[in-house]
């Protein structure tokens, strides 16, 4: 009885810790700042790490309605890294852009100084 | 029977299970190595430490939690999730040495740039100091240097028709070379005087050799010279510069005759 009554308490308590796995809500708002961050950089469903991030906070919503706070956090944190990647990644593209462009003047001028001499 | 069947799938049953944790507990080990490469290559890479020594750090904790927790029994998600979170650390922080490896490269462009367009403009300047050196002989070809006027240069009576003011298309090429040197010596001004034979009456060749001056101070005008730098005078029949007594001679003095100042724009007072 006494044995029994342990394992029940216990078992209980181990529950109770699953279920005391607090709402990342906090969480999930930070995650749609960077997510909307990255839009507005301009990263769209084509960056596989932002599609990545959409699809894991669509997820993460859907966990938090179940009432499945972990779930909802991990989907949360990895979505939040995600979209962060893209915003990088986009600005990194961005950067490579602007150095294409200014070695095209580059060489225009230098062909033109040539062409003079 | 029975209990011979009920062993036997109590052991495919923990056989089962053990594959289960194996194939498990390798796909974190997998992650985990995976996360591990990727921190090791930006730890080691001293352009990433300088741009995003934070996320780094971030990849490294990451990491180490999810080593701890992949040691540990049924928190294998748990260290699934950890090690991914460090991958996707590594990642950004390749990606901010990235940016500013790019930023370093494009400060260094800009520079290269600037450099050029000075050149350029050397470059440019020098050759329009060469045109307008090649602009001046050409002139200085159309034109004689009179001891009490200066540069002067002269029209033929060619270019007008007789008794007309209008200037003929053959001027032309003289004419831009005139404005080309006029834009190129900004300080220059010019005086236009027009003259003509002695036949017929005093009066009317006077007002036509100020007419064909006129006209070739519009033509200039038309050609972007501003008015303030032209000057216009009618001689009529005076001063000619042979005798009228031959068709040749009359020839000769039927002319507009084209008084440059000097460079600063100083000139020399009019005739009479």
């Amino acid at each position: 009885m006494n044995i029994q009554a342990m394992t029940a308490g216990s078992l209980l308590l181990l529950l109770a810790g699953c279920a005391t796995d607090p709402a990342p809500t906090q969480q999930l708002r930070l995650a749609d700042q960077t997510v909307e961050q990255a839009r507005a950089v301009g990263a769209t469903d084509d960056n596989q790490a932002m599609k990545l991030a959409i699809d894991k906070l669509a997820q993460a919503r859907a966990q938090m309605a179940n009432g499945n706070f972990k779930g909802a956090r991990l989907n949360t944190e990895q979505a939040e890294l995600d979209a962060r990647l893209a915003e990088d990644q986009l600005l990194t593209a961005k950067g490579q852009e602007q150095i294409k462009a200014l070695d095209a003047r580059i060489q225009r001028l230098r062909k033109q100084l040539g062409d003079m001499q | 029977m029975k209990q011979v069947t009920g062993m036997r799938m109590g052991l495919v049953l923990a056989a089962g299970l053990m594959t289960v944790g194996c194939s498990t507990q390798r796909a974190n080990s997998e992650a985990v190595q995976r996360a591990e490469t990727a921190f090791q290559a930006v730890r080691d890479d001293s352009s990433v430490l300088r741009s995003a020594p934070k996320d780094v750090i971030r990849a490294g904790e990451s990491l180490a939690r999810a080593e701890r927790l992949s040691s540990y029994w049924g928190t294998g998600s748990d260290a699934q999730h950890y090690a991914y979170l460090s991958q996707r650390y590594s990642e950004i922080a390749r990606e901010r040495s990235e940016q500013m490896l790019n930023q370093q490269r494009l400060t260094k462009m800009q520079m290269d740039l600037q450099r050029l367009q000075l050149a350029l403009r050397d470059s440019k300047l020098e050759s329009v100091q060469q045109q307008g050196k090649w602009l001046e002989e050409q002139i200085l070809a159309l034109a004689n240097v009179e001891s009490d006027r200066g540069l002067v240069m002269t029209l033929g009576d060619v270019l007008f028709d007789t008794g007309e003011a209008q200037l003929k298309p053959q001027a032309n090429r003289t004419i831009l070379k005139l404005v080309q040197f006029l834009q190129l010596n900004p300080k220059r001004v010019v005086r236009i005087e027009g003259y003509t034979d002695n036949t017929g009456e005093k009066a009317f060749n006077l007002q036509l050799s100020t007419e064909r001056a006129q006209s070739v101070a519009d033509t200039l005008v038309d050609l972007g010279i501003d008015e303030s730098r032209i000057q216009v005078q009618g001689y009529g029949d005076a001063y000619p510069v042979d005798a009228n007594a031959s068709e040749r001679g009359r020839a000769q003095n039927r002319r507009v005759e084209i008084v440059f100042s000097n460079a600063k724009g100083e000139m020399a007072l009019p005739r009479g």
